[in-house]
């Protein structure tokens, strides 16, 4: 073989190019519209790109003078530690009724187990996709102008935040299982919800957990702001501190943020870590 | 020797059974701590906090909701330019987001890390804090510190952006096929080259398709970044419910809905291509 | 002999002590001793040799022996911990940066398991083999020089994947990619190269086809090989010189033809074959 190529070195010069008719063509041409768009952003927008630059230094700049030293007897106050608590209930039960509403419309919305394909498999992935493409914000000032302000408006927001956020990892997850199982359950004539206690739920069982855990820790995030909205707990207090400009309460009102989504974070991922080695 | 298998096989069964008991017992009390403390958080948060009688009872909320119901299409044209606004600052803040998160990756990489013990931790931070301060908060610090317009709401997004794009790059980068990056190294490649060439390759279609997603989840972001100060779709809203213009503000609604839907189609195409 | 004129040129422009090295060989290496953790076990004890022009000297041994240590130490993908390695006249341990990046792109090395980057094509495989030469700019936007994508081509058709040049690097079969890393080292225009079982992961009569290739390239370029090889036939059949290895220690060094039946007995004593 070697031999043979030996032999059939050809005279003329080979030629080789990185160019390919219509692949590169294609790609080039979808490069440029993108850039184009990126080009025309700025301009439309009419972003100052050495002020992005600036930014980042303003931004520490007005952090170390206006906002330091964090007021921390602001937060150390029992009403401020009573809507932490608060926005810590809120997330919980956002968080719990999220997971529950969320698993039938994800089972509705995989398109391997569902019902039906034609109307079921529609419905229940536009009922995931409506509630995770609006943003929990607006879903809170939805609710607040309906119900009210208060805790309620801000639980049923963060409700349907964690339906679209748990929904879609549910299907995700769901789409994804080995479907012997399934077939060996229908085939012995269980009825769909049999079929999905007995052949799909031990299969996700742990995935899911650890899905709600995670959950749980997202909508946690999002309740520290519903409150700015009008939902109730911790971002109300956000909103007249930024409102009246004591800057040095609203950076210690952050650090607790930080510090309660880190901590959130931190237990999240260890339950997780158990529970997936519990598998 | 049976004899002996049957009585292990006896006392393995008592010890099993003693164990699943002990179990149900444990699960069963877990259930009911978890069931009481969702009662609490029911009791505090919607039967006490709730103003029932300002609500209007059914008829007051179904009053309100019918207002939502009377879509005002006659603010249509004037959304066209507000979504066009959005869709941009959405671009543009996912671009930055990118560009900002590939040092943040790189340093938290645990494998391509310039300094373990400084910038690695560093990297980490950053990735946490760009995650756990919300949206709007960044929007708020960020109109603080440049004012008002779309550049508060890209630099928010882009921030946000930062988190989820670098973790999952840094995931990336520590999950590589080491040897063709020893490959590079045995040719005299600098450390450049050993990252463009060896490593590069490797994450590239993680990276876009982390991109991508991204981009679909900032256009809902940057839908919101109005109602603190930095135009789009979000200031629209702001103002119609300022109005209690319900009506629009359903249509505001709808035109994320359907900014969102292009998303999804762009990148569903987008993801074709590149995978 | 033209070549080693040549090595001799390139070393006196390159500033070298070009009078040394007339009597040297290319690689030499003294005293090597290796162990990967301060307090951990030793996995080289003291290793000497040396290697010529004409060589095409095979490393022979039972698993475990260092044999891939050996290799890797020569190009410091492994750093040495005492000894001394002396390529082209110059000593390889004090190398720091670019003077070590310099060094490794006169040695070529191709492995076993290939280490092509699998989601880039058959020739940027090839031609990423000229990196150490090739400014950030050009590397940057993968605008390689034409001299260097005439040689590509020619090196890929030399090794039989000319209607491969455009797939990407996992279309190919096992053989086909050790094929694309042979060209890729001999774009480097290599002094020296390393064979790190290049054939452990090809299964038998591909093994000797790309045996016998290495064995025809080196010699058409007039390169010496250092090969690290586990199979014992292939090794006796395709070089002519092998050094036997056994627990970090060399146990046998001279010609293919000379070795005998009980030298073989000695290197694999403590392995049950």
């Amino acid at each position: 073989m070697a031999l043979a190529s030996l032999q059939s070195i050809p005279a003329a010069p080979r030629r080789w190019s990185r160019y390919r008719h219509p692949q590169s063509t294609i790609r080039f041409a979808v490069l440029l519209a993108v850039l184009t768009f990126l080009a025309w952003s700025v301009a439309f927008l009419n972003v100052d790109l050495l002020r992005i630059l600036g930014a980042f230094p303003r931004l520490a700049e007005i952090l170390a003078t206006r906002y330091f030293p964090p007021d921390l007897n602001y937060v150390s106050d029992a009403d401020f530690i009573r809507s932490v608590i608060r926005t810590l209930e809120m997330s919980l039960l956002g968080g719990f009724f999220g997971v529950v509403f969320s698993i039938p419309l994800a089972w509705l919305a995989a398109r391997n187990i569902t019902f039906s394909r034609r109307i079921a498999y529609p419905l229940g992935r536009f009922a995931i996709m409506g509630s995770r493409s609006i943003h929990e914000t607006i879903w809170t000032i939805l609710f607040v102008t309906v119900l009210g302000f208060g805790m309620l408006a801000g639980t049923l927001a963060l409700t349907v935040f964690c339906i679209g956020f748990a929904g879609k990892l549910f299907s995700d997850e769901l789409e994804a299982i080995d479907m012997g199982p399934v077939d060996a359950m229908r085939s012995v004539g269980a009825s769909p919800l049999q079929v999905f206690q007995y052949a799909v739920l031990p299969q996700v069982r742990v995935a899911f957990t650890g899905i709600a855990i995670y959950t749980w820790d997202v909508a946690f995030r999002a309740a520290t702001v519903v409150g700015f909205f009008g939902g109730g707990g911790m971002g109300w207090y956000l909103k007249r501190t930024t409102q009246q400009l004591e800057s040095t309460r609203v950076a210690a009102i952050l650090l607790v943020i930080i510090a309660l989504v880190l901590i959130a974070e931190i237990g999240s991922g260890w339950l997780r870590r158990r529970i997936s080695r519990m598998r | 020797m049976s004899l002996a298998a049957t009585s292990v096989s006896e006392h393995g069964f008592d010890a099993w059974l003693a164990h699943k008991r002990s179990r149900r017992i444990k699960n069963w009390l877990i259930v009911a701590a978890g069931a009481a403390v969702l009662a609490w958080c029911v009791r505090d948060t919607i039967l006490f906090d709730t103003d029932w009688a300002r609500m209007g009872g059914a008829l007051g909320i179904g009053g309100t909701l019918e207002r939502f119901f009377w879509v005002d299409w006659s603010l249509a044209p004037k959304l066209l330019v507000p979504a066009l606004e959005t869709l941009m600052m959405a671009t543009l803040g996912t671009i930055l987001g990118c560009i900002l998160s590939l040092p943040v990756a790189w340093f938290g990489a645990a494998n391509v890390t310039p300094s373990r013990f400084i910038l690695y931790p560093l990297g980490r931070f950053l990735m946490v804090l760009s995650r756990s301060i919300h949206e709007i908060i960044w929007a708020l610090l960020f109109v603080g510190a440049v004012g008002l317009g779309a550049l508060p709401g890209i630099l928010a997004v882009a921030m946000r952006s930062i988190g989820f794009i670098s973790k999952i790059t840094a995931e990336a980068i520590e999950n590589i096929d080491p040897k063709p990056v020893e490959a590079i190294r045995a040719v005299g490649g600098n450390q450049f080259q050993v990252m463009y060439y060896g490593i590069g390759p490797q994450i590239l279609p993680v990276i876009i398709g982390t991109i991508i997603f991204e981009w679909d989840i900032n256009i809902r972001r940057s839908a919101i970044m109005g109602l603190v100060g930095a135009g789009g779709l979000g200031l629209v809203f702001f103002r119609q419910m300022a109005m209690f213009n319900y009506g629009g503000v359903t249509l505001v609604v709808l035109a994320v809905l359907a900014l969102i839907a292009l998303g999804e189609v762009v990148s569903h195409f987008a993801r074709k291509a590149v995978i | 002999m033209r070549h080693e004129k040549n090595i001799a040129e390139s070393r006196a422009t390159r500033g070298s002590t070009a009078d040394t090295v007339a009597s040297m060989s290319i690689l030499q290496v003294r005293n090597l001793k290796v162990s990967y953790a301060a307090s951990g076990p030793q996995i080289l004890k003291g290793i000497d040799f040396a290697v010529d022009g004409e060589d095409f000297c095979a490393v022979i041994g039972p698993s475990g022996a260092g044999k891939s240590t050996l290799i890797r130490c020569i190009n410091r993908l492994v750093e040495p911990t005492e000894g001394d390695i002396v390529l082209f006249g110059q000593s390889v341990r004090p190398l720091r940066g670019s003077e070590l990046r310099h060094l490794r792109r006169r040695i070529g090395m191709i492995f076993q398991e290939f280490n092509l980057v699998n989601r880039m094509s058959v020739m940027d495989n090839v031609l990423s083999g000229r990196l150490g030469y090739t400014g950030a700019f050009r590397s940057f936007f993968k605008a390689f020089p034409r001299e260097d994508i005439d040689r590509a081509l020619h090196l890929l058709e030399r090794v039989g994947l000319q209607d491969h040049v455009d797939k990407r690097a996992d279309a190919l079969s096992g053989g086909q990619r050790q094929r694309v890393g042979i060209a890729r080292a001999l774009m480097q225009k290599p002094e020296i190269l390393l064979l790190d079982e290049p054939t452990s992961a090809l299964d038998p009569k591909i093994s000797r086809d790309v045996m016998r290739l290495i064995r025809e390239l080196a010699t058409e370029f007039k390169v010496p090989v250092l090969c690290n090889i586990h199979d014992v036939q292939l090794a006796l059949e395709s070089c002519n010189r092998i050094i036997g290895m056994q627990d970090g220690y060399k146990k046998f060094d001279g010609p293919s033809k000379g070795m005998r039946k009980q030298d073989l007995d000695e290197i694999y004593a403590m392995e049950v074959l």
